[in-house]
């Protein structure tokens, strides 16, 4: 994986040899600065503190993490839990596992500041079951912490007993979704929970409990540390800080990139990336993970990396996962190699998105492997309605985006596989 | 015989426990711990875990179809896991898995008659920016192509 | 088969609702209505007539929310929520007939049936299954489906007499929670993900729980058959009557569902104060003495002769007793109506009522419906004062009512009682060997009530009229007592 090449707030230790051990962590200012000022001010305190520096939720939907945590009910008598979501599974994005794998002690220092914002004593850390590097790095760093006092009973000598525990996954991408990861831990299957309650008042084992991406919390040490108006310098006003982004397909320098929000895709394309491999020109861009609308090669030319910006363009910021596509992809092919993807991770809980999910990936198979029709676009579209805002969960959505957009974006790739004469066959109904 | 921890799993299944308010919240490392011991996960084994969290064995059954990389049959030595999600599928990961079906002459889903290799296609890896990527057993191998497949079949043995 | 309660029926309201009475105003469909605070969306409409579609919601079990079928709009959320989850509130304007709503329904069908056999003409559910009414009322368009189905196994013995088709399937998890939340037995799971999900036991395991009749009744399609019911009958061929368990002193409120003479199942009957919506499989599958083994006409020493002429041989038999030789035995599955006649029979005769019991077997009882004592109205013939059999005197004759227990007949030969005459629905050791035999019809064909273990007073009716020559146990005994001259009723019964 390429480090990025400006050093900024999340990646600061890639690249520095063994920088998941404790001694470089704390040789490199770890556990020091961020804790006693977290330690010096009440939790409201720091919660204020991640409020104005404006830091929003990385794993997907951008949420405003100060404003999440202040929503944690006080004095029910119940404990707060604070789950660490690490179950990163969205196509196109490997951001957390640089961070776990590079700098988990990073994490585990937000771990402390939210767990201490939110007034919780166990965190657990959701961990995707294929991240068999990850897990031994965080594990270790813990065993680590442990034997430092970091962790246990007096957290650096303070009258405040933080455990964490990890919960390995076993290949469900669903459980990225935040109360599918509660039902995991809890019962073993996640299937999403119908939401209200929300996790923030009933979570994991029915108390209160905040569930934070990595990424978000791998921010806080520099944010406590340095401060909101630090912290604040990168990015635009509403999409204050910095982000990790995933570059992955046909590009000549793919890695994890950490940019100020606001920044240009093209740029990061361009300049960061060095272009498009083999001369090839540019067709197509997920901007955010492979759950997120498309981009053509003309809305990357004014497209900022911003949750505002992206929505602009008719897509969103998501997790940070860009696939770059070149001219020489089908975006059929593309579309179906996802829909089997949301099929496959499906957890069959809702009729639309159960049987939604199969159907739509059918027919685009039928497309690419025997053509299809005008009506087949037709199809698509109207099964993508009706799956989206319909279920419990955004999976359906999250395959429905995609159709939509690779349909109005790209007609002529889907036109390419239409059939000559005649229509599909129709199965009767009784 | 019915399945049973060895003392050193016994020790961590007890360990496991003490992480959670409940028993049946430890049943996803409960059953990744009988996989690390036994290879896969047997019905009997189930029903031991399931007597040992109290619930019910269909529950136990329930959670490890739910998942994709509990093993309720036996895999190779090597289980080969070929990412196929878009980023590794751009970058010609469908080439790699019909290289490995010709070469160890089984599909998706099966092991070899002297049971070394295991083949399936698994979705996202998180290993995009290092594409195509594949797991064997639970180790990453990135940026491959035929050549480098070849050398790490070789390697295995 | 669908087992719910449509508007009105519901008297007392389960949950939370019991303690929370505060009135909320809302309006659904442009109606303003009031519902107690708590309340669902769903069952509020529901309680004004309102019926909005659903296939995972059920009174009795636990709120899942995966069908999606009840969906609505609710104005001031910008998204379709489920009505089945969405609590009332104050000020609250529900729409539950709109284009979009529809759209959603008719889409919900359409997902539902891509996967489904459509099987329809070789299904035991049709007739009484959901897809089937949704897709009349809603879906009603051609397939669009062109693409191959998921395909699933067709014939799984689940055990318990349940037969499982998984093609049939919509994952609704009915079924699931039953055993989950009711029977707590917990065999049943969705297995797998997606569009492959299964409900299924732990393989090489049955379903075997007392209660498993029940997921039949609860799934809303064609996935959960009976054994013993299916390719019996067409739905629509029954008539229903309501009824009472006679299993055991518990009075499970049914139905019994009929053709002709001739019981097809009993399902059971929504009854908050007895048994919510569930029965147990030993009662339901308790009725083939209803339909087999009966006596139909009555008979002298195994000759059928005509009711008057066996009648005028009983006047005669106790026209030579004394009152204190002779003895009346009632039984515990007999109506309050018939042991009041029975015993109204003893005063007017002077002589003594016993009563006979079925005797307590395995399973005896459980945490749940099923109690001890397998008679329907124990409560009742206590009530009467009637005596235990262990009170006879040596060498009494009997008239016996409904038959003995093993045990009550081991004790009338022990004392060399002698029964006169028999009074019975269905064919026994006794019935052989006594010499006056009448046949009278079983609950199923008369109507009367059963005092349950725990005092409630409940109706059943008749489902059809008495079978062959049987007549009801009133109409023999204003016979007999028109023939002892001496021995005039001093009441009139009523019947």
């Amino acid at each position: 994986m390429n480090a990025p090449k400006k050093q900024l707030v999340l990646t600061n230790r890639v690249g520095i040899p063994d920088s998941h051990t404790l001694a470089v962590y704390q040789k490199t200012g770890g556990y020091s600065k961020a804790l006693s000022k977290t330690f010096s001010q009440t939790p409201d305190g720091v919660i204020e503190e991640v409020k104005n520096s404006g830091l929003r939720g990385r794993g997907g939907a951008g949420f405003a993490c100060g404003m999440k945590w202040s929503f944690v009910p006080k004095n029910t008598g119940k404990p707060t839990y604070l789950c660490v979501n690490a179950d990163e599974s969205e196509p196109g994005t490997f951001k957390d596992r640089l961070l776990l794998e590079k700098d988990p002690h990073q994490l585990i220092e937000g771990i402390i500041i939210a767990c201490y914002a939110i007034n919780c004593h166990t965190a657990y850390i959701y961990i995707r079951g294929e991240f068999d590097l990850s897990y031994k790095r965080i594990h270790k760093a813990i065993e680590e912490a442990y034997a430092q006092g970091i962790l246990g009973k007096n957290v650096l000598g303070k009258n405040y007993a933080l455990n964490v525990y990890i919960h390995r996954g076993a290949g469900a991408y669903i459980c990225g979704e935040e109360t599918a990861l509660l039902e995991s831990i809890e019962e073993g299957k996640g299937q999403p929970r119908i939401k209200p309650p929300f996790p923030a008042v009933v979570g994991l084992f029915g108390c209160p409990t905040i569930i934070n991406n990595v990424e978000t919390l791998s921010a806080l040490p520099f944010i406590l540390s340095e401060g909101a108006t630090a912290y604040k310098k990168w990015g635009t006003e509403k999409s204050p800080g910095t982000k990790l982004f995933s570059v992955s397909g046909h590009i000549q320098k793919p890695g994890v990139y950490e940019l100020p929000l606001g920044y240009s895709l093209k740029k990061l394309i361009e300049e960061n990336c060095g272009g498009m491999t083999a001369g090839k020109k540019l067709k197509a861009v997920i901007p955010g993970g492979s759950s997120v609308p498309i981009l053509t090669a003309k809305d990357v030319e004014t497209m900022m990396l911003d949750y505002e910006s992206a929505i602009a363009h008719g897509s969103m910021l998501g997790s940070g996962g860009v696939i770059v596509m070149n001219e020489d992809v089908d975006m059929v092919w593309a579309l179906k190699n996802l829909t089997r993807f949301y099929a496959h991770e499906s957890c069959g809980q809702c009729t639309p998105c159960r049987e939604g999910t199969g159907w739509v990936d059918k027919i685009l198979y039928r497309m690419l492997h025997e053509g299809g029709t005008n009506e087949d676009l037709n199809l698509l579209t109207d099964i993508s309605h009706n799956m989206m805002g319909k279920t419990i969960c955004v999976l359906a959505d999250a395959m429905a985006m995609p159709v939509l957009s690779y349909i109005k974006k790209f007609p002529d790739d889907f036109r390419n596989h239409f059939r000559r004469t005649g229509s599909s066959p129709r199965a009767k109904v009784i | 015989m019915l399945f049973q921890f060895n003392a050193q799993n016994q020790k961590k299944f007890e360990e496991l426990l003490s992480h959670y308010p409940t028993k049946v919240a430890a049943l996803l490392p409960t059953l990744w711990l009988v996989q690390e011991q036994e290879g896969n996960i047997s019905f009997e084994a189930m029903e031991v875990v399931a007597n040992l969290l109290d619930v019910s064995p269909a529950h136990v059954y329930s959670v490890a179809t739910f998942y994709t990389m509990y093993h309720l049959k036996p895999v190779g030595k090597h289980h080969l896991q070929v990412c196929r999600t878009l980023s590794c599928a751009l970058m010609g990961s469908e080439n790699l898995l019909e290289h490995f079906k010709n070469k160890l002459k089984i599909n998706e889903g099966e092991v070899t008659p002297d049971g070394r290799f295991s083949l399936c296609a698994v979705e996202c890896l998180a290993s995009c920016g290092t594409a195509p990527a594949m797991m064997v057993n639970e180790t990453y191998h990135e940026n491959l192509n035929v050549q480098k497949v070849d050398q790490i079949l070789k390697e295995l043995k | 088969m669908i087992l719910e309660i449509t508007s009105g029926e519901q008297e007392v309201l389960p949950g939370p609702r019991l303690f929370n009475m505060a009135k909320i105003k809302l309006k659904i469909d442009d109606r303003e209505i009031e519902a107690e605070a708590g309340t669902t969306v769903l069952e509020a409409a529901k309680a004004v007539g309102i019926e909005i579609p659903h296939y995972c919601y059920h009174p009795g079990l636990s709120i899942d929310g995966n069908c999606r079928m009840c969906l609505v709009e609710i104005e001031k959320i910008p998204k379709p929520v489920i009505s089945c989850h969405t609590r009332v509130a104050e000020g609250m304007v529900v729409k539950t007939q709109t284009e979009n709503v529809k759209k959603m329904r008719n889409s919900v069908m359409e997902f539902l049936l891509i996967n489904h056999p459509l099987d329809c003409p070789t299904c035991d559910q049709a007739g009484e299954c959901r897809l089937q009414d949704y897709y009349m009322q809603y879906d009603r368009i051609a397939s669009r489906f062109a693409e191959e189905k998921v395909h699933k196994n067709k014939m799984v013995d689940l055990g318990a007499g349940v037969m499982l088709d998984q093609e049939r399937c919509i994952a609704c998890s009915r079924c699931v929670r039953f055993c989950n939340e009711v029977s707590k037995t917990g065999e049943l799971v969705l297995a797998n993900r997606g569009d492959h999900v299964t409900i299924t036991t732990f393989p090489g395991k049955k379903l075997s729980n007392p209660y498993a009749g029940n997921v039949v009744d609860i799934c809303p399609v064609g996935a959960l058959t009976s054994n013993e019911f299916r390719f019996k009958k067409r739905v629509w061929f029954l008539s229903k009557t309501e009824s009472v368990c006679t299993g055991c002193s518990r009075g499970c409120a049914i139905e019994i569902h009929f053709e002709a003479s001739k019981v097809y199942r009993l399902i059971p009957r929504f009854n908050p104060q007895v048994n919510s919506y569930w029965m147990c499989d030993e009662g339901r599958h308790g009725f083939h003495f209803v339909n087999e083994n009966r006596i139909l006409k009555p008979t002298k020493n195994g000759v059928e002769i005509s009711a008057s002429m066996a009648i005028s041989y009983l006047a005669g038999e106790i026209k030579n007793l004394s009152p204190a030789s002779l003895g009346i035995v009632a039984h515990a599955t007999l109506s309050n109506e018939v042991l009041s006649i029975l015993k109204e029979l003893g005063t007017s005769l002077g002589t003594q009522v016993f009563f006979s019991r079925n005797e307590p077997h395995n399973p005896l009882s459980d945490h749940f419906l099923m109690t001890k004592d397998k008679n329907p109205n124990q409560m009742g013939i206590n009530h009467m004062g009637f005596k235990p059999l262990s009170e006879l005197t040596q060498g009494q004759s009997l008239i016996v009512i409904n038959g003995l227990s093993k045990k009550d007949g081991e004790l009338v030969t022990q004392k060399k009682a002698k029964v006169i005459a028999l009074f019975s629905a269905n064919e026994s050791e006794l019935s052989k060997n006594c010499s006056l035999v009448f046949p009278i019809p079983t609950f199923a064909e008369q109507n009367g009530h059963f005092t349950n273990g725990d005092g409630l007073v409940q109706a059943f009716k008749a489902a059809f009229k008495p079978r062959g020559e049987s007549k009801e146990i009133g109409v023999y005994l204003h016979m007999l007592l028109a023939q002892l001259e001496d021995k005039k009723p001093r009441v009139a019964f009523g019947i």
